[in-house]
């Protein structure tokens, strides 16, 4: 019987607010663990937001249109009887974004018009039922408490004092599995009995680099400007690549280090295995992903991302794939390479860039790349060099597969080439960990045979 | 013939069975059941309940046999075994009875005969007094196993029994080898060795109970052997044959001559006769295929208990059932965890286990700490008499994670329970650790086993 808050969810790494393209529940809906609430369009692609707890949706704090935070209270679950009226009042003064869109929404719904100064602050997240002698329905003789779940460590001031020190619904292994992963407990959703966080939460959240993530939001202030600046309307994707961008280019010193590679055996060996019926097509980028993912594991110096005072080396190949859409760029991160057949990074990339494109990404598809690929190759470009998306320690540039002339033993011929260029980080890695690397990438692409074994 | 109509259909009122009936009537809907047998199936009638009712009668003559130790002095005792298995039919009887009260009460209308599918939602019931037509929204299978023997060897129930015939005679053999070492072999050895029947325990696996921890299996051989029975592990039957005293028993040259055998190698699924072919309903290495919401691969038509999957026990049946039930009452239950299913082996000294045994969780890559605690040093279990076994405790090194409980001593059955929570629970060591135990209990060497696995196990 507890009254779940819903507050906007951080949907990817670089997320900082989102915004809410519509609600697909109204108040007074009826809504279950796992219903989809609203969409959200964050600095990635559209999202859907699922409730996390049951009841009826009571309150909505923003309305469609309108941005808020991560963390800022959006909206309320609760039992029909429940009393919401000092979580309702504590919303307005939240974040950045939602406090404005906040204020827009009449909160004389609930018609305690200041609630006692005691449940004010304690209501929110009060660890026993609080007597409230003003409670607006005589049949609800007292504040029921309010499951902490996920209240975020960015939560906004308004939610009342120790609102982030409340505490968090979890099981002793969860919280022991947390501590040792770096995970904040509060930035999770609870999928066990009553919302509360167990072991698989947990792990699904250690599996995206969520603390690293978190500092980083910490540490930027929110740039997301939108009615201000209508004569400069950024979509959310553009914004998103214009502040974190710079935060790359500027402060992460890059190296570039190019290598040309003779395609016409892995041109060849794609022909015949395309020509294979009931097999899945695979790209001149699918090879790349491939040898990439098996230089990876050899070069983990190169798997690689700083991390304060450490370098975190990863001995997993997650790998970002860009893709290009209309108004900008999104990586979407295929999981494992190293562990995937040939075939399978195929499909699964196809599906990950028609998704990207169609703006149907999950959230976890958008966070925890160990390394990134760029390819321009379908713009028929020669070569060009990428920018590191941090905190990944390197970045590919693939260009086109060209038929140039080429000088071997029997004289002049005609060859087809590619040009690649690896862009490092230079406080992780040096000049010769990168060669390295991009030596054993262009071999494997030169005997692509071992692609496949 | 009739036709009936009825929201759900359970065919089969073993503890699955019944269980999920009853659950659909207190969610509103109307159920029937229909069996062929008295209500409370296997495990009421001739399985769980009645063994255990012989169990306690071992128990009891083993413990008179032990007077001397109390310092009573008998001066001789008679233990008649008809009037143990009298007395286990007794119980069964009043077990039934109680199934049969709580269809009244639950107003579930029980169809005594044999259920049959003929559409997804008909079932026909052919009983003595002709046949029924049942039709529902939903119809639970639950239906059983049944003994399996081996190749070539035919249960006859008279010289070559199965757990079915030993529970029902009224005369024990003089002699008995027990083919199969898993839970129902190692009890019904426990029953007749406690009556003075020669017991041959022939296992193919390395060890008795080969399911339970290997440390478990060790000293069970251990007290079992102590007590004159002969366990021997390895040996393949080559055949069964009538001849002897009864029966002869090669073992691939070396012949073993008894009275009777008794086949405890394992259940097979009853899935004959109900007309599953003709709907399709798949079927998976001779047991049902079942979803987590216990939903065959034809909707509507749902399967539980034995029949279902392993493990073959009457409480993972219960559970099922509930799950089915509220499945086709529309709610979203949550699926059955098989991971944290207990088992529990009801010999003397009793077994008791969840989750992992060691080697399972080593196999598995986990770094593990365990602990160990024997009866010999828990003040209750001395003050029993009772001093045989110990509780293990498997955890995960870095986080406490409880991966396994193994329990074998004294009342291992009702322990077992304090583990199981606690995996429920996400509970580490640490949770049980930080719960008081009262003192003098078993129970308490649960607790030192659990400190034992961070080395701070007190009385030790």
């Amino acid at each position: 019987m507890a009254v779940t808050k819903v507050v906007m969810p951080k949907l990817s790494d670089a997320m900082e607010s989102g915004k809410i393209i519509k609600w697909l529940k109204k108040e007074g809906d009826q809504v279950k663990g796992g219903d989809i609430l609203a969409e959200v369009e964050t600095d990635k692609a559209d999202v859907e937001m699922e409730a996390f707890g049951a009841g009826v949706l009571r309150k909505i704090l923003v309305p469609a249109g309108e941005t808020a935070a991560i963390g800022a209270l959006i909206g309320v679950i609760a039992e029909p009887g429940d009393d919401i009226a000092a979580l309702v009042a504590s919303a307005p003064a939240g974040g950045a974004g939602a406090g404005s869109a906040a204020q827009k929404t009449p909160l004389r719904a609930e018609p305690a018009p200041t609630p006692p100064a005691g449940a004010a602050s304690a209501a929110p997240q009060a660890p026993r039922p609080t007597p409230v002698t003003s409670a607006p329905t005589p049949s609800v003789p007292a504040a029921r408490p309010v499951a902490a779940v996920a209240a975020p460590a960015a939560a906004p001031a308004g939610l009342g004092q120790g609102a982030q020190g409340g505490r968090v619904k979890a099981s002793p292994l969860a919280k022991k599995i947390a501590a040792q992963a770096g995970v904040d407990l509060r930035l999770l959703h609870g999928s066990g009995p009553g919302g509360r966080i167990i072991r698989r939460d947990v792990e699904a959240a250690g599996s995206s680099p969520v603390a690293a993530a978190a500092a980083s939001a910490v540490a930027v202030p929110a740039a997301v400007s939108g009615a201000e600046f209508e004569d400069l309307p950024l979509t959310q994707i553009r914004a998103a690549i214009a502040r974190r961008m710079p935060l790359s280019k500027a402060p992460v010193p890059h190296f570039y280090v190019s290598s040309e590679v003779a395609m016409d055996r892995a041109w060849e060996l794609r022909e015949q295995l395309n020509a294979l019926e009931g097999q899945p097509k695979i790209s001149v980028n699918d090879f790349v992903i491939r040898a990439c993912a098996l230089a990876l594991l050899k070069h983990p110096g190169v798997n690689a991302s700083l991390q304060g005072d450490a370098i975190r080396v990863f001995h997993r190949a997650h790998i970002g794939v860009a893709v290009a859409l209309d108004d900008g760029l999104i990586t979407p991160v295929l999981r494992d390479c190293h562990a995937k057949p040939l075939a399978q990074i195929a499909v699964e990339a196809r599906d990950l860039a028609e998704r990207a494109r169609n703006r149907k990404l999950r959230a976890p598809e958008l966070s925890g790349a160990t390394f990134s690929i760029s390819n321009l190759g379908m713009f028929d470009v020669a070569e060009f060099s990428a920018i590191i998306n941090p905190p990944e320690g390197a970045i590919l540039a693939v260009g086109s597969v060209r038929r140039v002339p080429v000088v071997d033993e029997t004289g002049l011929g005609v060859g087809r080439r590619m040009m690649l260029t690896i862009s490092c980080d230079h406080r992780v890695m040096d000049g010769a960990m990168g060669a390295r690397f991009l030596q054993d990438v262009k071999h494997l692409l030169e005997e692509p045979l071992r692609l496949l074994v | 013939m009739a036709t009936h109509k009825f929201d759900v259909v359970v065919v089969g009122t073993g503890p699955g069975g019944y269980v999920s009936a009853i659950r659909c009537a207190q969610l509103g809907l109307s159920v029937a059941t229909v069996e062929d047998d008295r209500p409370g199936g296997v495990c009421l009638n001739w399985g769980c309940i009645p063994t255990k009712a012989l169990l306690r009668n071992a128990e009891v003559v083993n413990l008179m046999g032990h007077a001397a130790d109390f310092g009573i002095k008998l001066t001789g005792f008679e233990a008649s075994y008809p009037e143990a298995v009298q007395r286990s039919r007794r119980v069964a009887d009043r077990m039934a009875k109680g199934v049969e009260f709580l269809f009244r009460k639950n107003k579930i209308t029980l169809f005594p005969g044999r259920g049959t599918l003929k559409a997804k939602d008909v079932v026909e019931v052919k009983g003595t007094g002709g046949s029924e037509t049942l039709e529902a929204r939903a119809v639970i299978l639950g239906t059983g196993s049944e003994p399996k023997s081996l190749p070539g060897v035919t249960i006859d129930e008279k010289t070559v029994i199965s757990s079915n015939g030993a529970v029902r005679n009224e005369r024990h053999p003089k002699s008995i080898a027990v083919i199969g070492a898993g839970a129902v072999g190692v009890e019904f050895a426990d029953v007749f060795a406690s009556y003075g029947v020669q017991v041959t325990i022939l296992e193919a696996l390395p060890r008795v109970v080969p399911v339970e921890d290997e440390d478990v299996s060790k000293e069970l051989a251990r007290t079992f052997t102590r007590r004159g029975i002969t366990i021997r592990t390895g040996v393949k039957v080559a055949s069964v044959k009538p001849g002897g005293a009864g029966v002869v028993v090669d073992l691939g040259g070396e012949k073993l001559e008894v009275e009777q055998v008794l086949m405890a190698v394992g259940r097979a699924a009853k899935v004959a006769g109900l007309g599953l072919e003709g709907l399709g309903v798949q079927l998976e290495r001779g047991f049902v295929k079942v979803s987590p919401t216990m939903e065959t691969s034809v909707k509507g038509i749902y399967a539980i208990g034995d029949m279902a999957g392993a493990p073959l026990l009457a409480h993972k049946a219960m559970a099922e059932g509930v799950v089915a039930a509220e499945a086709i009452a529309g709610k979203s239950p949550r699926p059955v965890d098989y991971g944290n299913v207990p088992s529990c082996t009801y010999c003397r000294p009793q077994i008791a286990s969840v989750g992992s045994t060691e080697a399972r969780a080593r196999e598995a890559g986990r770094e593990v700490s365990v602990g160990r605690f024997p009866f010999t040093a828990n003040g209750k279990a001395v003050a029993l008499g009772e001093t045989e076994g110990f509780v293990k405790v498997i955890a995960d090194k870095a986080t406490g994670e409880i991966l396994g409980a193994h329990i074998i001593g004294p009342e291992a059955t009702e322990m077992i329970h304090e583990f199981a929570v606690g995996r429920t629970l996400e509970a580490t060591l640490e949770e049980i650790i930080h719960t008081i135990h009262a003192h003098p209990t078993l129970s308490e060497a649960a607790l030192e086993a659990t400190l034992a696995a961070l080395g701070q196990a007190i009385h030790m």
